[in-house]
């Protein structure tokens, strides 16, 4: 095989870069923006508050992280390696939490402490943040974790335990070591998640760089000291990418052909520890699922029947209706412009499919605000015809997606291993004919899980939306913060709209959930 | 496996059929949102080669924009109330207060909105400054109540708030509760009470920046910080005061007024609301601005909206009625809103209320408390 086959075509290469440089501009505005410079900055950031927020930050992605990653990778060992009954059910049900928006999902607990425990203020601060977001957030571990966890080859645990370590040394020296990517990716999400958060911590009364940051923007209007604060969320942003990279490791397993992969034996848990773990499964799901469902039911039905007020149709219809199409459009177009960088990053790596893929997470970890205000900038200046126009909205979050849409057709190009592209080439295809007819039909699982999640995840974005969205249109996630404006702790107005947002993530969650089921089980 | 594949690809091969259904759906509304973007891109490129006549243009019919830091309900009662009245069509924004003024000043020049609906003096008051807002009429103008005025004309107040104390009875008496807000630095108020960095609270800053000087005023700033309790929004210092959680929390009378009627009645809440009624910056009465936007295509139109907003049978008649429990600002036209005192009964501090403008100053000392 040659050199020059090896290398990019320059097509490819281009795309990549335009496209991470688009993701750019967003960081780009926060330094480049006239009226900006290194003084003002650090003035700016010379208060009291900026070591507070930075610290309350970094305290509650820790304590985030922390319990995401024990639900998330406890449970995929729970699930895939031990006899505990319904595997499947539980990997339907602990992948439902995606279909529950971040802030609804607060927002329901916090009517819930109101209803039940009107007087108590528990839920408010670090342990309610820590909670609400964890049970909304570990999905993102737990399932890489699971296709993981079905993908490691049974021969290498056994050799372990056949050279006598216990069941639990060679989980941790074994098999957790296989776990690292998947690991790494899914807390990467988890963490920048946590760091683009406004609505939910708003609601819970806990103050991050975001939250200061939206504050000041929306109704101090102050948004020179908004930007000051950005450009250290942005620094921390890229510390955690860096340091995901490092923990990922730079080994891929070895793996000798894939014929030969067994599904290692299940812990056996006995009947005391079966009945045990069935319960800490089911107050899992029932803490994440079952809270923000029982209230939005009630809630509903207070709103039904006439208490608050009365439920504006005509205004949910269209903002269901809105809010479908935009997502959509969203997943597709994501698709399409994130192919350039997955393939790059997956058959030609190098600095610049590092440095094009890296790009695209960074403005992942931007609070949508920033990105709104730089994209109204952008496009009262560059693009007026666009500005205000549902086109907008979708380009928004294309950016803030994509590297979803990356990550999974990233999973999904490896899968496509490249030595059949080679095969391909060798056997005289062309290189569209080869992408077309043997990488893509193997990848489109990938490609297509991808663009579900950056559906699922644009029908539930709420901040960046309230800024861009066309006057006089409205969303789903828009509507129902129109309803309080997180102004009350009672979800009766918003529970219409509440509703309607959970189903709309549900058949994309579902599809995911079944994608990683199925993932697991074709490796069997 | 090769089950599991087909059934994820037949999915995903449903799914972008269904969107590109939704696609030919789309470009339909699409086309209808850009014939109206191309609509202000063409009267924008008129004004600038031949200033004036250009809104028949398009056929005669004028629709307005309005940005609206205003609770939505209440923006909308209003626009809707103009459109009956004059027959044009208003196309409302609805967001926050600084947001929406920051985005007209991103804007600049090219705004699509004709007027700006504020909630807080502030925003309203710092555009105005800063030379955006045209000068209103002074007919507009004089249908108001003169105390509430700001001396450059450049916007006019529609509708008013006071600042308030809730309290819950079961946990402190009325007659406990502090004299004066400048009390509450006392260590004796500590975790007593809730309040809110809303855009009343900067408004509360900047008139204490004016009367008592910055170092006062952060002085102040560190003490609440110390001593309340952050609920972020208004209504949350409502529903947390409602439910039990503090003995009282600073917020504005309508929360507390929209809560009672919903619940039907004032006697159907534990909490109860507290006027300052003297010259206290707890008491202060702060005024919803409405200004027309200098970039405005529709100046006569803009200006016939601020003259119906102002006037006692028109905007003055839908706040007084409307289910927003905000004081009417016209002489003479008292709210219907059970329990709400006359404004012309009300003590509060008479201020000029460009004072509000200097939002920037406000701004820095609120987040060197270490607040925001």
């Amino acid at each position: 095989m040659t050199v020059t086959r090896r290398r990019a075509p320059r097509l490819i290469t281009v795309a990549a870069l335009i496209v991470a440089a688009a993701s750019l501009a967003p960081v780009g505005y926060l330094l480049l923006r006239e009226g900006f410079s290194l003084r003002r900055l650090i003035d700016a950031l010379n208060s009291p508050s900026t070591p507070e927020l930075v610290g309350a930050t970094a305290l509650l992605v820790l304590t985030v992280a922390a319990v995401c990653l024990l639900l998330g990778v406890g449970l995929a060992v729970l699930v895939t390696r031990t006899t505990l009954p319904a595997p499947r059910l539980w990997i339907v049900l602990f992948t439902m939490p995606l279909a529950v928006p971040g802030f609804v999902a607060a927002y329901t607990w916090v009517a819930a402490s109101y209803r039940y425990v009107p007087s108590s203020t528990a839920i408010f601060g670090l342990p309610g943040s820590t909670l609400v977001l964890s049970l909304n957030l570990f999905p993102y571990v737990f399932l890489p974790c699971v296709a993981a966890l079905r993908g490691v080859d049974a021969a290498q645990e056994e050799v372990s335990r056949g050279l006598g370590h216990s069941a639990l040394r060679t989980f941790f020296t074994v098999t957790l070591p296989q776990l690292r990517v998947a690991i790494a990716g899914g807390m990467l999400i988890v963490v920048l998640h946590v760091l683009a958060e406004f609505g939910a911590l708003q609601l819970l009364n806990y103050s991050t760089l975001t939250t200061a940051i939206m504050q000041r923007v929306l109704v101090l209007g102050s948004p020179e000291s908004g930007r000051a604060l950005a450009v250290v969320l942005i620094g921390g942003a890229a510390l955690l990418l860096l340091i995901e990279r490092i923990a990922r490791g730079r080994r891929t397993p070895a793996r000798i052909g894939r014929g030969v992969t067994r599904v290692p034996q299940r812990w056996r848990l006995g009947r005391g520890g079966t009945v045990g773990w069935l319960l800490g499964c089911a107050a899992t799901a029932a803490l994440a699922l079952g809270v923000p469902a029982y209230i939005a039911v009630v809630a509903l039905v207070d709103s039904l029947g006439g208490s608050g007020r009365t439920v504006d149709w005509a205004r949910l219809g269209p903002a269901a209706w809105n809010t479908l199409q935009l997502s959509l459009f969203a997943g597709l177009v994501a698709t399409v412009v994130a192919l350039p960088i997955s393939w790059l990053y997956s058959r030609h790596p190098g600095p610049i499919a590092t440095a094009t893929e890296r790009a695209v997470w960074l403005v992942h970890a931007l609070p949508g605000v920033v990105l709104a205000l730089a994209l109204v900038y952008i496009g009262v200046r560059a693009f007026r015809p666009l500005y205000q126009t549902p086109l907008m909205l979708v380009a928004a979050y294309v950016i803030l997606f994509l590297p979803l849409a990356v990550a999974n057709q990233h999973v999904g190009l490896r899968a496509a291993g490249r030595q059949l592209d080679e095969a391909a080439h060798a056997l005289g295809y062309g290189r569209l004919r080869v992408f077309v007819r043997v990488t893509l039909p193997i990848a489109l699982p990938g490609v297509a899980a991808g663009a579900l999640f950056v559906m699922l995840d644009s029908a539930k974005e709420l901040t960046t939306t309230l800024l861009l969205i066309p006057t006089g249109m409205s969303t789903l996630s828009t509507g129902l913060w129109a309803t309080t404006n997180g102004e009350v702790l009672d979800f009766t107005a918003a529970a219409p709209y509440g509703v309607a947002l959970i189903a709309v993530g549900v058949l994309p969650a579902y599809l995911l959930a079944r994608r990683t089921v199925q993932l697991a089980d074709h490796r069997r | 496996m090769s089950i599991s594949r087909h059934a994820i690809t037949r999915g995903f091969a449903a799914l972008t059929a269904v969107a590109l259904a939704l696609g030919v759906a789309a470009c339909g509304s699409d086309s209808t949102a850009e014939s109206g973007g191309a609509t202000s891109a063409d009267t924008t490129a008129g004004e600038t080669s031949s200033s004036g006549s250009s809104t028949d243009q398009a056929g005669g019919t004028v629709e307005l924009t309005v940005y609206s830091g205003q609770h939505e309900d209440f923006a909308q009662a209003l626009a809707d109330g103009f459109t009956a009245a004059t027959g044009i069509a208003v196309t409302l924004r609805s967001g926050g207060d600084a947001e929406l003024s920051n985005q007209i000043i991103e804007e600049g020049d090219h705004s699509p909105a004709d007027l700006f609906l504020s909630e807080e003096p502030g925003p309203v008051a710092a555009l105005d400054a800063k030379g955006l807002t045209s000068p209103v009429k002074d007919a507009t103008l004089a249908e108001v109540d003169s105390r509430l005025v700001p001396s450059t004309k450049g916007w006019l107040p529609y509708a008013a708030r006071s600042r308030v104390i809730f309290y819950n009875p079961d946990l402190i008496s009325e007659g406990d509760l502090p004299h004066s807000i400048m009390d509450l630095v006392d260590p004796t108020w500590a975790g007593k009470f809730a309040y809110a960095p809303s855009g009343a609270f900067t408004s509360t800053v900047a008139y204490l920046i004016d009367t008592i000087g910055e170092d006062a005023t952060l002085a102040w700033l560190k003490g609440i910080k110390a001593n309340g309790v952050n609920e972020q929004k208004n209504g949350k210092v409502r529903d947390s005061v409602e439910a039990g959680q503090h003995p009282f929390g600073l917020s504005n009378h309508y929360y507390w007024y929209i809560l009672a009627k919903q619940s039907g009645g004032a006697d159907k809440l534990a909490s109860k609301v507290h006027f300052f009624d003297h010259d206290d910056a707890g008491g202060l009465l702060l005024t919803s601005g409405a200004a027309v936007l200098k970039s405005s295509q529709h100046q006569d139109e803009a200006q016939q909206f601020l003259q119906w907003l102002g006037s006692a049978d028109g905007g003055q008649k839908v706040v007084a009625e409307g289910d927003a429990a905000q004081f009417p600002v016209a002489p003479g036209v008292n709210s219907a809103t059970p329990g709400l005192p006359a404004l012309a009964d009300l003590h509060f501090p008479v201020v000029d209320p460009t004072v509000y403008a200097d939002t920037e100053a406000a701004q820095a000392l609120i987040i060197k408390a270490g607040i925001a």
